[in-house]
This record gives structure tokens, sequence and C-alpha cells, in this order.
């Protein structure tokens, strides 16, 4: 191993904790406030399927189409994955999702997962395509 | 007529040896979907073909090794894909091409294998989460990057590794004679 080496291992590292550290601190924060439910919004290909709401009661949701089958489940005030007919299911590997931006993301299948905040916090009304 | 013969020959060898890299590069990915490691971070992978290529471009020019990826990657494709994750692998793979092709060009005396590797990694998961991106149409599929960066550091330093002993054990072969650089 050359000093080159290194000095990139340490350059990636860095860049990487600094992504990550700050995400543990926002964790403890956004654990206070359930009170407002956020939801997960379920697109498959590119269009809506379904708003669903974070519950902490258990619900499942199963989207079924032309390109296969995925079973979603609800609980916790989060989401998950948990089960798939798709080739790779590294949907699966997503594990139990449960914060804002968080996403669950099924290639073959075209569908995605994603957790909204409780309000539109963004500032963006609507969008025209 | 002499001269003429060496250079067919060494034609032959290059597509020989391209042919030989990609099928081993096939056998890698399918070796590497029966593991079942799961990593914690959705999408990494270890990336063992990633061993075929780095060696491929160390042994042979660029275009060589640019026609061994396409090809291991159509034929993983073909082997088990689909037409869209074919998409997402070809970005991956051509991304993680230019970068270990640049760095063998201006960084081989500074960076080891291990850290042309790394950055083929990398640039590897780049690649498919820019796909993902343009495909999804959202840039919230860079929130994994960070652990993927980690995980490509490790995955790169393995890869690496092996590279460092393939090479040496390849360069005593006769078929690589005449690519030792």
């Amino acid at each position: 191993m050359k000093r080159g080496d290194i000095l990139l291992i340490g350059l990636v590292v860095v860049i990487a904790l600094a992504f990550i550290i700050p995400r543990w601190f926002d964790r403890d924060s956004s654990e206070k406030n359930h009170n407002e439910l956020r939801t997960a919004k379920i697109t498959v290909d590119g269009k809506l399927f379904k708003e669903v709401e974070l519950t902490q009661e258990e619900q499942t949701v199963e989207v079924e189409n032309e390109h296969g089958l995925n079973i979603l489940k609800i609980h916790d005030y989060g989401i998950e994955m948990i089960d798939a007919d798709c080739p790779d299911k590294v949907c699966l590997s997503f594990g139990f999702v449960d914060r804002t931006g968080g996403t669950i993301i099924c290639l073959p299948h075209k569908l995605m997962v994603e957790i909204q905040g409780p309000a539109e916090e963004d500032g963006i009304d609507a969008t025209v395509k | 007529m002499q001269q003429l013969n060496e250079q067919a020959n060494i034609a032959l060898k290059r597509t020989v040896i391209v042919a030989i890299f990609a099928a081993v590069a096939v056998v890698l990915s399918l070796v590497e979907s029966l593991i079942p490691l799961n990593m914690g971070v959705p999408g990494a992978k270890l990336g063992l073909a990633n061993i075929m290529v780095l060696t491929c471009l160390y042994f042979l020019r660029a275009r060589d090794a640019l026609m061994m990826v396409l090809l291991k990657t159509l034929l993983t494709a073909f082997i088990f894909g689909t037409f869209s994750s074919f998409l997402f692998s070809i970005m991956g793979a051509l991304f993680s091409f230019v970068a270990m092709w640049f760095l063998l060009w201006v960084g081989r005396d500074k960076l080891s294998f291990i850290g042309i590797s790394i950055v083929g990694g990398i640039a590897h998961n780049i690649g498919q989460l820019t796909a993902a991106c343009i495909y999804f149409n959202t840039s919230k599929i860079f929130y994994y990057l960070p652990m993927l960066l980690i995980m490509g550091v490790l995955t790169g330093i393995a890869v690496g590794i092996a590279v460092r002993y393939l090479v040496p054990s390849l360069s005593k072969l006769s078929l690589f004679e005449n690519f030792l650089g």
C-alpha cells in the first residue's frame, strides 16, 4: 500500500462520516415529534400508487402489478418491505425505514417508497410536469 | 512477413485474454450473488468482477478493457437481469471503468491497486445511483451514498489485495509475456 492509498482512504472515510454523524443527532430530535404522522409515498413507474400514513399500528400494503408483487408492512411509525418476488431482493435489504427522506427502492419492479414529513416543509405547493 | 505474423499473434492473444477475463468476471458475479451477504447497506456488494476489470486494464489497452467490461455486463444481464437492471449495471460499469482507467493513467506511481479499486468501486456506486436518480426522478437516493462509500473502501481493499496477487501470477504465464508493461 502506498501513501496515496492511505490518503485516499482517509479522505473517503472523512467525507462519509461527515454525512453520517449529523444524522445520528438528527434521529434523536425526530424521535420526539411522533404526534404528527408522516406519510409514505409509494410510486410505481414514476406514477403515484398510494400514499399511506405511517401509524404505530401494523398495516400491510400489497403492491401488485405487471412487474410483480411487493408487500410492505407499516408499524411503529415506519415502513418496511417484507416480501417481494423480484430477482435481486435488494429492496428487502433496505430494512425498516422510519425517517423523513428515507427511501426503499425495488429496481426491477420500478417501485419507490419515499417517506415525507408531516407537512409540506419544502415550501413547494405543487409541481407542474 | 515475420513481423506481420507477430502482430496477428498479439492481436489474437488480446482477444483470447479479453474473452477469458470476461468469462471469469461473469462467473465471479454469479458466485457473488450466491453468497448471502447482507451488509446492512442496500445495493452494496463485494464487486469481485472488478478484480478482472482492473487486471485487464493493467495488462491490455484501454479499449480492450472497455470491450471486456461491455461483454461482462451484457453477459451478466442475459444471465440474471432484466432490461432495466442492465441499464443500471452498464452505468455503474462505465463510470467505474473510466475512473480506474484515468487513475492508472495519471496516478500509477502514487496509488497502488488498492487505491484504484476503491475509486473504481465508489465510481460504480455513484454511476448506479445517478442512473437511479434519473430513472426515478429523485435525488433522495443519494441518501445511501455515505454508507456505500464506507463499504466501497472495505470491498475496494479486498479487491485490490486480490489483484496484487493475481497480476504477478498471471505474469508468469506465456500468454501474458507480450503484455508486461
